[in-house]
């Protein structure tokens, strides 16, 4: 038994209304307990002064999968730094960055069906931090099919089911509804209300059917969306049609920086920060995360080949990558360099600000730069900093391309995030919307998974280096060393659905695909190897299923 | 009576009889097939004439017993050539990882080992790797996988490429999908492929040599005018330029010459300029013996693919340098370790320097300072886990029979444990 005691420190808790009143915290075999101030522990240490918060949550950051790993060969020369720091580091490269910055649990956003296994195996080599993945549908040309078939809806929504269990997935992300696959067809551009040019499809179909078969199904992280037209000027009508398609279903809206733009002035780009807040400010149903833009070198490595060819020409340095994947979806990498100077990329840098000081309710929000697609995971610390220092962030924007520095909405904007906001952005929040029940939390029962910060007026550094940081009660970083690096385990959802889908299933995997149906499913052993020695299943649970409301309670496997 | 009795026994097998088994025997990573067991051991396969499957099938018995660990050819135990091994790794200065014919499990475990080590990794197939992974370095590809071949390819171009020599099943696998569109294929440069089935297939000749024809077709592609008459290819890039979905199939083992990254960059930009109107996607063959899967491995635990060191000063990516046939010729090497799990046939390059091998049986060395450790193959003697031909697909492999031989996985493991111990 190994027992643990973090003394007199300020235990910042959202999710229990603790705002910084120091108390102490102990932890048994992996688990917050109580433990009476005289009983004797294993480990004790003394945190009286500094800033205790559960381990942070990454719920969206590209660090798992076939497109990660194509950036890295394409971007040899950005891995030249003796620790192996890049825009995309290695798995192991990557736990470690995370853990020193005392994130515990890290979520890859875009895994392919066809790409399932590679994509566990790889984030199974990310040590440390607790991660899983939401399985790409929405391109797919089972579902597109369906759909233009006019199938019952209860078919597509066992699909989507047996999909989410076959690639042992946290949830379901959809990107450009239709468009990867639209784009196979030499389709080049899909608006919301748009027919796909071979299946007759529009995302505005798309987006509801996902988003209504993961309320029906019980899946606690509602459908994740990248919506249509990224980085396209004038894009905040399709992203708030999106909205609207939803029809008040809960769903989470992604990098929602690269979607909220409007069409005004002189180069026709502006910034639609404040009707897209507006928006979410209205629909408590609906989350967001920002996909801020930090400038310098980085690689942007995304599912919308629609997209992401579009913008091939301005890669920096000048070489990108595009695949058409297995029926599925694709992906394509794209590098690129934002610079202050540039109007478009320092407008892009003030409107994601302006998303996260907008929005009211910070529950809503989840802090992410998209890594490393709006800039690495490792600025995180200068992000936080920025939402929290109103005059650093006018120094910063002072530095900017002169018409954004001059024009630019978020110099008129005060607000400076609490350290209880942040906690939220960066922890209770991506927890709640992931459904995590003992994570993002620092009560009895929660998982201990803590960091401690050395409270510092600059918040970059205090958020750069915590002091401690733990994982299920093990140190494993002090002071930005690394001193132990377990396995990490891997988080999943097995929803209820009838498994006579199966049958439509595996007819099209013989008719279109190149391999096997009896390989499609990923077993829960399957997924211990990938995951290496010591990496646990976090089986996460549903909530009551629509099959299982109508029998009258859980259904029977 | 009895004979007849026999005879039945050794019918051959229905399908019913066989086993699903997935083929590890070349990228594509056939898994639509069965496997039977007859009673001496050996293995036929069913639905399938696969010659390269059949062949390498050969190597294997369910009945042979398990081979025995060798120092410089004498039989020793396996404990006393883990030990002798570790010292060969850890007395050596710069040690050279190679072959590394095994699957994704044995990869992460040889990745920590060669951590450990400082070693250098470059695979069998390294040369045949190469030009792909440069071209995609220098400019970016442009890539498509089987199941889209086969459900969308209307124009299919091989170039200098007979796919079946090295992919036998290759035409099978991307046979259209009942209700594609009809599929031409081309073969520039080479004769019509004779395992090409039903399809429309006709042959384009070369302008001189290959740089000439790429460029050719690069300039009409972009409809420049050229001074040169090329009839065959103006007419080639007006069909590709009229495809729907053309795939463009290149295999760097099959072009000739020493620059064949250079022409594989020729084919990307081709592909490049086509996706500007219609739409295309290309597909390299290579990746055989686990090469795919230890550069999928190795880049994403190191951050950079193959021909890498890990040295203690940083990790290094020298395409060219971190040749195994250049280390070992130049002696910048003092160590081999050779690993050829799926077969015989890769044998280790001849070196004087002190060399482990991890191997099927029949490769077992008598050199000097060397050790054999035999190991099971993934997908006959064990499970395991390969990436396919076009990078995306890792397919799980299953055991045929209950091989007590160890994996590469836990050998590199029992090495690390070892290693560690002499360092310390």
């Amino acid at each position: 038994m190994s027992t643990l005691r973090l003394r007199g420190g300020r235990v910042f808790d959202p999710v229990h209304g603790e705002d910084g009143v120091p108390r102490d915290l102990c932890a048994r075999d992996g688990r917050l307990v109580e433990i009476a101030p005289n009983e004797r522990v294993n480990s004790e240490f003394d945190v009286r002064g500094m800033i205790v918060m559960a381990g942070g949550i990454d719920m969206h950051s590209h660090i798992g999968g076939g497109k990660v790993n194509l950036a890295r060969m394409l971007l040899p020369e950005l891995h030249r730094h003796p620790d192996g720091s890049s825009c995309t580091p290695s798995a192991l490269v990557t736990g470690y960055r995370y853990a020193q910055m005392g994130y515990t649990s890290v979520f890859e956003p875009a895994m392919l069906a066809a790409n399932a296994r590679h994509t566990h195996f790889e984030m199974g080599d990310v040590p440390i931090v607790d991660h899983g993945a939401y399985v790409m549908l929405g391109n797919d040309e089972l579902f597109l099919r369906l759909l233009a078939e006019r199938a019952d809806f209860e078919r597509v929504r066992d699909y989507v089911g047996w999909t989410i269990n076959a690639a042992k997935a946290l949830g379901v992300k959809v990107v450009n509804p239709g468009g990867i696959s639209a784009f196979k067809f030499n389709q080049r551009k899909l608006d919301v209300d748009q027919a796909h040019v071979h299946y007759g499809v529009t995302p505005r179909l798309v987006v509801h059917t996902l988003a209504r078969a993961l309320t029906e199904l019980g899946i606690p992280h509602a459908l994740h969306i990248h919506a249509s037209n990224l980085g396209v000027p004038g894009n905040i009508e399709s992203t708030l049609a999106t909205i609207d398609a939803l029809e008040g279903l809960p769903a989470h809206l992604t990098h929602v920086q690269f979607h909220s733009y409007g069409s005004e002035g002189a180069r026709k780009f502006s910034s639609a920060a404040r009707r897209l807040a507006e928006a979410v400010n209205a629909h408590p149903e609906i989350s967001i995360d920002v996909g801020q833009i930090i400038f310098g070198q980085t690689v942007t490595a995304s599912g919308d080949t629609m997209r992401q060819a579009a913008n091939a020409e301005l890669a920096s340095p000048r070489k990108w990558i595009s695949a058409d994947i297995e029926c599925d979806a694709g992906c394509g990498v794209v590098p690129f360099r934002y610079r202050e100077q540039s109007f478009v990329n320092a407008l892009q840098w003030a409107i994601g600000l302006e998303l996260f000081l907008l929005v009211n309710n910070p529950w809503q929000v989840v802090l992410t730069t998209d890594h490393p697609n709006g800039g690495p995971f490792s600025s995180y610390p200068h992000l936080i900093r920025l939402l929290m220092d109103k005059s650093f962030r006018d120094e910063q924007l002072a530095t900017l391309h002169p018409e954004v520095a001059a024009q630019a909405d978020l110099k008129h904007i005060k607000r400076e995030l609490s350290l209880t906001e942040v906690t939220i952005l960066t922890r209770a929040a991506p927890a709640r919307l992931l459904g995590l029940r003992d994570r993002g939390r620092l009560a009895s029962g929660a998982a201990a998974d803590i960091a401690v910060y050395r409270e510092d007026v600059n918040r970059e550094t205090m958020f750069a280096t915590p002091a401690l940081v733990f994982k299920d009660g093990e140190l494993v970083a002090r002071d930005g060393e690394i001193v132990a690096a377990p396995a990490g385990g891997v988080y999943f959802v097995e929803p209820d659905y009838d498994r006579a889908i199966e049958r439509t299933v595996s007819d099209y995997s013989d008719r279109y695909l190149a391999t096997a149906f009896r390989h499609a499913e990923i077993g829960r052993d399957e997924l211990c190897e990938c995951c290496n020695p010591g990496g646990r299943l976090l089986l996460t649970k549903c909530v009551e299923s629509a099959r299982e409301r109508a029998a009258g309670g859980r259904l029977q496997p | 009576m009895t004979e007849a009795a026999g005879a039945l026994v050794a019918t051959p097998a229905t399908e019913q009889q066989a086993r699903p088994w997935t083929c590890p025997f070349c990228a594509l990573l056939c898994d639509r097939f069965g496997v039977t067991t007859d009673t001496d051991g050996s293995f036929a396969l069913v639905g399938s004439r696969c010659p390269r499957a059949m062949r390498s099938l050969g190597q294997f018995s369910a009945c042979t017993e398990p081979a025995s660990a060798t120092i410089d050819g004498a039989p020793v135990s396996l404990d006393a050539a883990l030990d002798a091994a570790a010292r060969i790794l850890a007395r050596a200065r710069q040690p050279l990882f190679a072959g590394l014919a095994t699957d994704l499990a044995g990869a992460r475990a040889l990745f920590r080992l060669g951590s450990a080590c400082h070693a250098i990794f470059d695979h069998a197939h390294g040369e045949t790797m190469l030009p792909g992974l440069r071209a995609l370095q220098d400019r970016g590809v442009i890539q498509t996988t089987l199941a889209e071949i086969r459900s969308r390819a209307d124009l299919l171009v091989c170039l200098g490429t007979l796919p079946s020599l090295r992919y036998p099943e290759f035409f099978r696998r991307i046979a259209p999908a009942v209700d594609t569109a009809t599929r031409d294929v081309v073969f520039v440069g080479v004769d019509v492929d004779p395992a090409l089935g039903g399809e429309n297939a006709s042959r384009v000749d070369l302008q001189n040599d290959w740089f000439e024809t790429l460029a050719i077709l690069n300039a009409l592609a972009r409809k420049r005018r050229l001074v040169t008459k090329a009839p065959a290819l103006a007419a080639l890039v007006e069909r590709l330029l009229a495809a729907r979905y053309a795939v463009l199939v290149w295999e760097a083992a099959a072009l000739p010459g020493t620059q064949i990254a250079l022409l594989v960059e020729s084919i990307n930009d081709l592909l490049r300029t086509l996706n500007r109107s219609t739409r295309a996607g290309g597909l390299a063959l290579a990746g055989n013996d686990g090469a795919l899967s230890f550069n999928q491995a190795l880049t994403w635990m190191s951050g950079l693919p193959l021909r890498t060191g890990l040295h203690a000063s940083g990790q290094d990516h020298e395409p060219h340098r971190y040749s195994s046939q250049r280390l070992l010729s130049d002696g910048a090497t003092d160590a081999l370790l050779w690993i050829s799990a799926f077969g015989a046939e890769l044998k280790p390059p001849p070196t004087q320097v002190p060399t482990v091998l991890l191997g099927h049986p029949a490769l077992s060395s008598a050199g000097k300072d060397s050790v054999f450790i035999p190991v099971s193959a993934p997908g006959i003697g064990s499970a395991g886990h390969l990436t396919r031909i076009d990078g995306v697909v890792v397919v799980p492999l299953t055991a045929l029979f209950a091989d007590s031989t160890p994996t590469v996985a836990s050998i590199a493991t029992h090495l690390l444990d070892r290693v560690k111990a002499l360092r310390s």
